[in-house]
């Protein structure tokens, strides 16, 4: 079974090495894939020399894009499963063996690391908070009961990377528009705690009209992803 | 609605007024030399063929209705407005909706593209190293 772990990384030359070091200790039997989003640091370089394989856009496509090139090299490389993780360090390697066990033994196609399951004390300003609320409102109404739909810590199956391949996926920032779209072709969605640390970079999100605009393409993707056919070849 | 027959009054006066020689020129040459610029632009290749139908047809549009008084006063009346003038903002403002959700369209086309390029490429250059590699 071919096991890849792909970690979009943007500007991460000091952080990606010792990722990449916890991950080949931890998950020995992956190979690690690191898509570069057009860094303007040494990421690329520092990536390969911690031993990944290096995916490099010529120049910044964003962070949705990056882990969709991730998915696609899997994909044709044959992987049967799939691990996705932040480059910064916010997510502990030691944990992906959790995530990964339900999709090996194909139990579940889509298994999400949540910060709120219990473990680790992950704090979010109020804002954020409310705007997780809504979303998990609206997947609770299409039956989908996701805690953390934005984590980027995620195991998944070889029939996910099939549908994200396609162009459905989006190229910004995955959220609960994909897993809503995951979910409607039939996927098996759940979800393990893991702890997470606050990324120590700050969030592009949370600066001005960001977050207003957020909300409003959140909630026009996820109407678009309810009202689109659910055939295979919308996606 | 009852209106008031002052107002029709000023209506068909307004409609009446002799139209300006010069308002035609003006909008006669304008037209001409949008036309002209769009086949300049294909002439150097700064502007794909497959963008020129429109514009020529704006040209030829506005080049109808000045040189046309009754088809001008028709279209004016049709769509219940006032001047001459108010009928010409308000295609131009309509068309200028159009193209733009038009670009708006080709843009996001292109952007996926672009964004499936790029990936392709990131995808193949690994390849290429790997095989370099072995």
């Amino acid at each position: 079974m071919k096991r890849l772990v792909v970690i979009p990384a943007f500007d991460e030359a000091e952080r990606i090495g010792a990722v990449i070091e916890c991950v080949r200790r931890c998950l020995p039997e992956f190979e690690i894939v690191v898509v570069d989003d057009g860094s303007r640091d040494a990421t690329a370089a520092v990536a390969r020399a911690a031993g990944a394989r290096v995916l490099r856009h010529p120049f910044n496509l964003g962070y949705g894009s990056a882990l969709q090139t991730g998915y696609k090299f899997a994909h044709r490389a044959g992987a049967e499963v799939v691990v996705q993780m932040d480059a910064d360090g916010q997510h502990d390697p030691a944990e992906a063996r959790a995530l990964a066990a339900p999709v090996e033994a194909g139990e579940l196609d889509l298994v999400i690391g949540s910060r709120f399951l219990g473990v680790g004390d992950y704090q979010m300003e109020p804002l954020r908070n409310a705007g997780r609320a809504l979303f998990r409102g609206i997947l609770r109404g299409f039956a989908l009961r996701v805690s953390d739909p934005t984590s980027g810590f995620q195991a998944l199956s070889r029939r996910v990377l099939e549908l994200y391949v396609g162009d459905a996926f989006p190229a910004d920032y995955p959220d609960v528009d994909v897993l809503l779209i995951a979910h409607r072709h039939g996927l098996r969605i759940g979800e393990r705690p893991v702890h997470m640390t606050a990324s120590p970079r700050a969030s592009l999100l949370h600066s001005g009209l960001a977050p207003v605009y957020y909300v409003y393409k959140m909630l026009l993707s996820v109407w678009a992803a309810s009202a689109r056919p659910r055939d295979r070849r919308s996606a | 609605m009852k209106l008031d027959p002052r107002l029709i009054e000023l209506r068909e006066l307004l409609l009446s007024a002799p139209e300006s020689t010069s308002t035609r020129v003006l909008f006669v040459s304008l037209s001409l030399l949008l036309a002209a610029t769009v086949l300049l632009l294909v002439k150097r290749r700064t502007l794909r063929e497959e963008y020129t139908p429109i514009w020529l047809a704006v040209a030829a549009a506005i080049t109808l209705l000045s040189l046309s008084r009754p088809l001008l006063y028709f279209v004016t009346r049709s769509i219940g407005a006032w001047t001459p003038s108010s009928a010409l903002f308000f295609f131009g403002e309509l068309f200028l909706v159009a193209i733009c959700l038009n670009y708006a369209v080709r843009l996001s086309r292109l952007a996926l593209e672009v964004k499936n390029l790029a990936q392709e490429l990131a995808v193949l250059r690994a390849e290429l190293e790997r095989r370099g590699a072995d």
